[in-house]
């Protein structure tokens, strides 16, 4: 090509092309950069728009409603009428030669004012005139009556100012009087267009306005961020970033639960975010997710590879409050406490460690006697298939085939065998027991049915007082024990299980022989009675048999829930679970399952639910079938779900953390003894109060409350030898054989769930006052409010049948806390509604209602009175102050000594009140 | 300022309390005075055989409580196989004769409830007297009440109690386990406790159509229509059958 016709080409359509290129790349940039990749904008233009259009229907609401309303408009009208008044006619002019004065009477008052200013001044001059005279040591006379002269003209001054003033304020209260009837109708108008200018304002906090249009406002990234809330990898804090609510914009409002999501409010906003600060605590704590991706919503929710914390689904949510929280047992959080309960009892424990549950005691009965306990028959169906005999027992199915659960139970009869001789030496089997006796029956089966056996056991077939989740019983159905066991051993067992067992949870009723006798004849008409065993046991001792039983009883792991004779030293043979719930997906076998949706959820339900599910030809799986409810797996799910690497700073936790472990410390061991079996705990339990309905107030005492009534000490001391406190109750407290530990996190339990830190109460008698301790048992006795007619003393007892008996007041002084006694005269229906304890005075209103010869007729000196007078009935003699020798009226009837409790124990004892009140 | 905002607070205040009034006074039962109104005779018969009445166990107090034998009330038949002790009343009337002048009366005596049912109009005062000089207490178990338990030691000659909602309440002695009565508790004039003999009577009922209900503790409660003709009388024989 030739220079000139290179110089005569045209680059215009190439300028042209480039130029489009360009322009459309830019706008692309614009676009991709501004909308494509930022979706959350339209979400919350969307959300303001809505928000604006239901503020300003509301505003339209509120003005068709003040359109409607006569009241309004009749202020409206009013209001008309009262400006056209003043605006024209005689008012009008009156106001206007009104005004005119008042400039004359304000120049009037202006002036004087100046004067006065200026004689002040005058004044300072002639102050220093003098003065300086008097330094010069001149004659000051002049000085002085010029001084005086100027003071005198300044009354004079005064005087016209106040005149001034007060023909001006003469002038304007006038001018008030006139226009106050269209002030007051403004303020009324004002105050009754109160809601709509309220909901106009909410508008203009929410839209842009341009000249007479508006906007919503231009979306921007709405962020919380969590300081040292994550550890990074080389373990150090970092912040935690979470954008949800900006594509959630209405998450934490209220009335957008009709809108779907991202706009929706949250379903459960007041009970979630009020207890946590959205503002503070984020989002995904809870929910998980990746919270500071804006790009997709899958991002946002973790819903791609590798992010190891996607969203949780449904109620699995609940995994998140026990990484915060200690006690789980609360509202909205029943799926997770559940999973955790399950986890616990269930026996899950026995073969998998998980940090925090580690040290808790085997779930299952103790194995060293238990030659001595069953028949053998009865055993190797057991070991093939316990749920056969007990559809709900907690011990699981191995699928063992016959020759496999003989090995078994051989290998139990054989390794149990010497103690089982030595226990059997020295327990024989005793006289008068009887199955076929119908009178010694019929009386066991009464005390079963009086006693509180019925607080744990079951005693018809599918018959559960104590359920765990849907289909676990706590404690063994008793329909067929007969063919279980014998007479001997049950006899032994129910008059001491601790000591056949060291770990029985079964306590001791304190049975007498008699008694004990006729319980177990009636336990042995339940169910078909076992026949002789001995060819069988002859066959499973074989030593051939009980090899094979030691290898499968050491292989299926039986020793993580039993004491097994011989295999004391064996560890959990499951994998750890600690951070289950962050295992990925990768790290789950599913065997040769393509059926199952290769999710961490299905994986771990079937597993559950089935658990040999991906067992294949080469991979062998053990663990055994637990016949759960679907319900109850989800919960286990959800716990396990839980369990998840890395821990939440304590500053994010709840401030009362500490109490939070006494309650999970305690209640470990209240549900381990199934306490709950008989009592109201907390505002739980009492399956056995079903047998009491007709009056309740035979059943065992609800105990919800009890930290802050009973003396710690006191209750220490009952829970570890129980003595009768209400005789008219056949239900018996056991003797459970706790431990100090057992023991003090019962008491503790109580302390904390009553929030009282010092549970300790001494009561010091030597400092009440004698003459409240007088009052007191003058208002106890039959002239006043014969107390006795229902409660005992010692040995004092009240007329009439026990069931109308109320409890000792001789034990108040060791066991009740004297703050609760005056809570308990003051209002007992408050603290235990339906209680046959009537209430004596009326704190609602301040009329009296004690004798008003007492304590010159204070009701509350006579409750304090009643205290005081109840807390020495048990006092040793010489403990109680005499009545001082009275030297004038006043110190005859001196202020009450406070008890001890309420100056020791200040901070405690605000906190019981609180909780009592 | 600040008095005109709490002039105009109360102002609101009474508008509001005149609004849920004029609201609810068609619910609430009209009392005035009723002229040619007609009369409601009539009785209240177990069907079937009486039982023998169960004869109570006093076995506390005796000196003031075991006066006399005492048999229990829960239900007692007349020679005529009369029912007594039965609450009568009408449901569905809102406008009729004013509640009568007096108060209601429940006593304790002799370790009774005196009378066995007594009718207590609703926001009035029960007066509740304890005759005997022991301590007795009132337990009530109510539902749409809120149950109360309220001592009466013997210098407590009388006390008070109203109840806000109709409704029949059993009230015992938990000092005197076999101690048992019932208040109802009236919305309208309109109650009557049957006789000895099971009649009842029912007196200035305005003519109209009504439905009027039987209440007995043990055999439960019946309803019927009835016609009251102006100046006239009606009769209405219930029966009720152990169940």
């Amino acid at each position: 090509m030739s220079k000139a016709d290179e110089e005569k080409k045209s680059y215009a359509s190439v300028f042209l092309l480039a130029v489009a290129l360009l322009l459309v790349t830019s706008v692309w940039i614009v676009w991709d950069d501004q909308i494509s990749r930022r979706p959350w904008k339209k979400y919350q233009y969307e959300f303001s728009q809505t928000q604006i259009e239901r503020a300003k229907a509301e505003v339209s609401a509120e003005e068709e409603r003040l359109g409607a309303d006569e009241e309004y408009q009749k202020v409206l009208a009013d209001l008309e009428a009262a400006r056209d008044k003043t605006t024209s006619g005689a008012t009008a002019s009156q106001l206007s030669e009104l005004a005119s004065k008042e400039n004359k009477a304000r120049v009037a008052f202006d002036d004087a004012e100046f004067n006065l200013r200026l004689v002040k001044s005058q004044i300072e001059e002639a102050w220093y005139e003098l003065e300086h005279a008097q330094l010069a040591h001149a004659d000051t006379t002049s000085q002085r009556a010029h001084l005086d002269e100027l003071n005198a003209k300044k009354a004079e001054v005064e005087e016209e100012v106040a005149e001034t003033l007060a023909r001006l304020n003469q002038i304007l209260s006038e001018q008030d009087e006139i226009r106050s009837v269209v002030d007051s109708l403004e303020k009324k108008k004002e105050e009754l267009e109160g809601a709509k200018s309220r909901l106009e304002q909410k508008v203009d906090g929410m839209v842009i306005q341009v000249g007479p249009f508006d906007f919503p406002k231009i979306p921007k990234i709405e962020q919380v961020v969590l300081n040292e809330f994550d550890r990074n990898a080389y373990n150090q804090p970092v912040a935690r970033v979470d954008r949800c609510t900006s594509c959630h914009a209405g998450i934490n409002k209220d009335g957008f639960e009709d809108l779907p999501n991202p706009y929706k409010t949250h379903p459960d906003r007041r009970l979630y975010l009020g207890k946590h600060a959205a503002e503070k605590v984020g989002c995904t704590p809870c929910h998980q997710g990746q919270g500071a991706a804006v790009n997709s919503a899958e991002q946002a929710h973790g819903h791609v590879k590798y992010w190891l914390d996607p969203m949780y689904e449904g109620d699995n949510v609940q995994a998140s409050c026990i990484g915060c929280h200690a006690d789980v047992r609360m509202d909205a959080a029943e799926k997770i406490a559940l999973g955790e309960k399950l986890f616990e009892q269930v026996g899950c424990i026995g073969c998998h460690l998980v940090e925090g549950y580690g040290d808790l005691p085997k779930i299952g009965p103790y194995l060293g006697r238990i030659s001595a306990k069953v028949d053998a028959d009865w055993l190797v169906d057991w070991v093939k298939n316990p749920h056969e005999y007990r559809p709900r027992t907690k011990m699981p199915n191995f699928y063992f085939d016959g020759d496999e659960a003989e090995a078994i139970a051989g290998y139990l009869l054989s390794a149990s065998a010497d103690e089982s001789e030595a226990w059997l030496g020295e327990h024989d089997l005793p006289s008068g027991i009887d199955s076929g006796n119908a009178a010694l029956v019929a009386e066991g089966e009464r005390l079963v049915d009086s006693l509180g056996c019925r607080g744990c056991h079951g005693l018809a077939p599918g018959e559960s007082p104590a359920l765990l989740g849907e289909g676990k019983d706590i404690a063994p159905n008793l329909s067929n024990i007969a063919e279980k066991t014998n007479a001997r051993w049950a006899y032994h067992w129910v008059k001491d299980p601790r000591g056949y067992s060291p770990v029985a949870r079964m306590p001791s009723l304190r049975l007498s022989d008699q008694e004990a006798k006729a319980i177990v004849s009636y336990l042995m008409t339940l169910g078909e009675a076992a026949t002789d065993d001995s060819a069988t046991r002859a066959r499973l001792l074989e030593a051939d048999n009980v090899v094979i039983g030691e290898a499968l009883v050491r292989k299926y792991g039986c020793a993580g829930c039993h004491n097994v004779p011989g295999m004391e030293s064996e560890s959990r043979i499951g994998v750890e679970l600690s951070v289950f719930g962050s295992k990925p997906l990768e790290e789950l076998f599913f065997g040769n399952r393509t059926d199952i949706p290769h999710t961490w959820e299905d994986w771990t339900f079937n597993k559950i639910n089935e658990p040999r599910i991906y067992e294949t030809e080469r991979i062998e799986q053990v663990m055994p079938h637990f016949a759960l409810a679907e319900s109850d797996i989800d919960a286990i799910l959800t716990f396990l779900a839980s369990r998840q690497e890395g821990y939440v700073p304590k500053e994010y936790r709840p401030s009362d953390y500490d109490n939070e472990v006494t309650l999970v410390e305690g209640r470990r061991v209240i549900e381990r003894y199934n306490c709950v079996g008989c009592h109201v705990v907390s505002g739980r339990g009492g399956a056995i109060l079903a047998h009491y309905e007709e009056n309740p107030t035979l059943g065992p005492p609800i105990l919800t409350g009890e930290g802050a009534k009973v003396q710690a000490n006191w209750l220490y001391g009952f829970l570890q030898r129980p003595v009768p406190l209400r005789p008219w109750l056949e239900v018996r407290m056991p003797t459970f054989g706790l431990s100090d530990e057992e023991t003090a996190a019962i008491v503790n339990y109580f302390a904390a769930e009553e929030k009282i830190d010092n549970p300790y109460v001494h009561v010091d008698l030597a400092s009440l006052s004698p003459e409240y301790v007088e009052a007191g048992e003058l208002l106890a006795s039959d002239d006043y409010f014969s107390c006795w007619t229902c409660h005992q003393q010692g040995d004092r007892k009240p007329e009439g049948p026990k069931e109308g008996w109320a409890p000792d007041l001789a034990m108040a002084y060791e066991r009740l806390n004297p703050n609760w006694i005056v809570d308990w005269i003051k209002d007992p229906q408050a603290l235990m509604p339906g209680s046959r304890m009537p209430s004596f005075y009326d704190f609602t209103d301040d009329s009296p209602d004690g004798p008003d010869d007492v304590l010159g007729g204070s009701d509350l000196e006579q409750v304090k009175a009643l205290r005081d007078y109840i807390l020495t009935l048990h006092a040793p003699t010489g403990a109680v102050a005499q009545p001082a020798v009275a030297t004038d009226a006043e110190e005859s009837a001196p202020e009450p000594a406070e008890m001890p409790s309420e100056e020791t124990a200040a901070a405690d004892s605000s906190a019981a009140s609180e909780a009592q009140g | 300022m600040l008095n005109r905002i709490d002039r105009l607070a109360r102002v609101a205040v009474v508008v509001a309390a005149a609004a849920l009034v004029s609201a609810t006074s068609s619910f609430a039962y009209e009392g005035g005075a009723v002229s040619g109104g007609g009369t409601i005779k009539g009785m209240v018969k177990l069907n079937g055989t009486a039982p023998e009445p169960e004869v109570l166990d006093v076995n506390k107090d005796k000196k003031v409580c075991a006066v006399t034998e005492k048999k229990s009330n829960e239900l007692v038949v007349g020679s005529n196989g009369g029912i007594r002790y039965a609450v009568v009343s009408l449901t569905n009337i809102s406008k009729g004769k004013a509640f009568p002048e007096g108060e209601s009366v429940l006593d304790q005596e002799g370790c009774e409830y005196l009378p066995y049912v007594t009718v207590v109009a609703q926001d009035h005062e029960l007066v509740i007297k304890n005759s005997d000089g022991i301590l007795h207490n009132i337990h009530t178990y109510s539902e749409k009440n809120k149950p109360v338990n309220r001592a009466q030691p013997k210098f407590k000659k009388k006390i008070k109690e109203t109840f806000s909602e109709p409704e029949m309440i059993k009230v015992t002695c938990d000092v005197h386990g076999w101690m048992r009565g019932w208040v109802a508790v009236a919305d309208h004039p309109y109650y009557a406790v049957t006789d000895e003999n099971g009649a009842f009577e029912l007196t200035d009922v305005p003519a109209g159509d009504y439905e009027i209900k039987v209440w007995q503790e043990k055999l439960g409660e019946s309803t019927q229509k009835v016609s009251v003709p102006g100046g006239g009388e009606a009769t209405v024989t219930f029966e009720l059958a152990q169940k």
